[in-house]
């Protein structure tokens, strides 16, 4: 769900222990083959050091020949329920250089295992507006605006 | 909204222009009486300054200024003819604008989707 103007979260539950929905996250071997937004967009890591400091590195294949890349460094690793990492897009993506972060939040319940990903800082705020209108709201209007109009649909 | 399918598209189509457009469009966002002009031009026609004026019961040099804002982040386009400006709405701003945010939901609902196929094999392997 969009939290707000400038955090998304996704939240999921799955019958495994918290041990393993860490290792999607700690272990190159299985990184690689999930952390994409779709299978067609393949991911391979340019660099991978899973440690507090630690920096990465990873190349999205986007069918067609394109390449976004992703670099940050591990901010938090508190095993096997938190993990806190920089997530920075390269140029020439229109993202490029904005120092957005990632909080993953693993909890056990039962026999099943709450993921919690948060991507938040995923906006810059203009100078001088941060108070009196801000922008808060800005995005629920726009989406409102973009229904009304149906321009969301459109191509 | 069809976010999985155009997900390739979305990163196939990067400039670094469009991030300076980005934070134009925000800035030009970030005022109460500039989004309402907005939503009265959402409707499609175009409105001369006037109009906006006295819908906004502004004074015309606030209302000028304002305009100008949308102009320059390319929210708005004007027409002159004589003496009266009219103002247009542009959507593609805005729609880039909105999709800043879903795009980064759309990235993260579609690796969730494609852990929750990969965990079995996590969990069934013995180092895991």
């Amino acid at each position: 769900m969009i939290v707000d103007e400038t955090a998304v979260e996704v939240r999921r539950r799955f019958r495994v222990a918290p041990e393993k929905v860490f290792a999607a996250f700690s272990e190159a071997r299985w990184v690689a083959r999930w952390l994409s937004p779709s299978p067609d967009i393949r991911l391979s890591l340019l660099q991978f050091q899973f440690r507090e400091g630690g920096a990465y590195r990873f190349a999205y294949h986007v069918p067609g020949g394109q390449v976004m890349t992703v670099r940050g460094a591990y901010r938090l690793i508190d095993r096997p329920s938190k993990i806190v990492f920089s997530w920075v897009i390269e140029p020439p993506d229109e993202h490029a250089g904005l120092d957005s972060e990632v909080i993953v939040t693993i909890t056990p319940d039962g026999e099943f295992t709450e993921l919690l990903i948060r991507h938040e800082k995923l906006t810059r705020p203009a100078a001088g507006a941060r108070h009196a209108e801000g922008w808060r709201g800005a995005l629920d209007q726009l989406a409102a605006l973009l229904e009304q109009s149906g321009a969301y649909h459109a191509d | 909204m069809r976010l999985a399918p155009a997900t390739g598209r979305t990163y196939s189509h990067m400039t670094m222009q469009r991030l300076s457009n980005l934070d134009r469009t925000f800035r030009a966002l970030a005022d109460g009486t500039r989004r309402s002009m907005i939503h009265v031009l959402a409707r499609g026609e175009a409105r001369s300054a006037g109009e906006l004026g006295r819908q906004f019961r502004s004074a015309q040099p606030t209302i000028s200024n304002h305009l100008k804002v949308l102009e320059q982040a390319g929210l708005v386009e004007r027409t002159i003819e004589g003496r009266i400006h009219r103002f247009r709405l542009r959507q593609k701003p805005l729609k880039e604008a909105g999709s800043w945010i879903i795009r980064h939901q759309a990235f993260w609902n579609g690796a969730v989707d494609q852990l929750d196929r990969l965990l079995p094999e996590i969990a069934g392997n013995d180092r895991g």
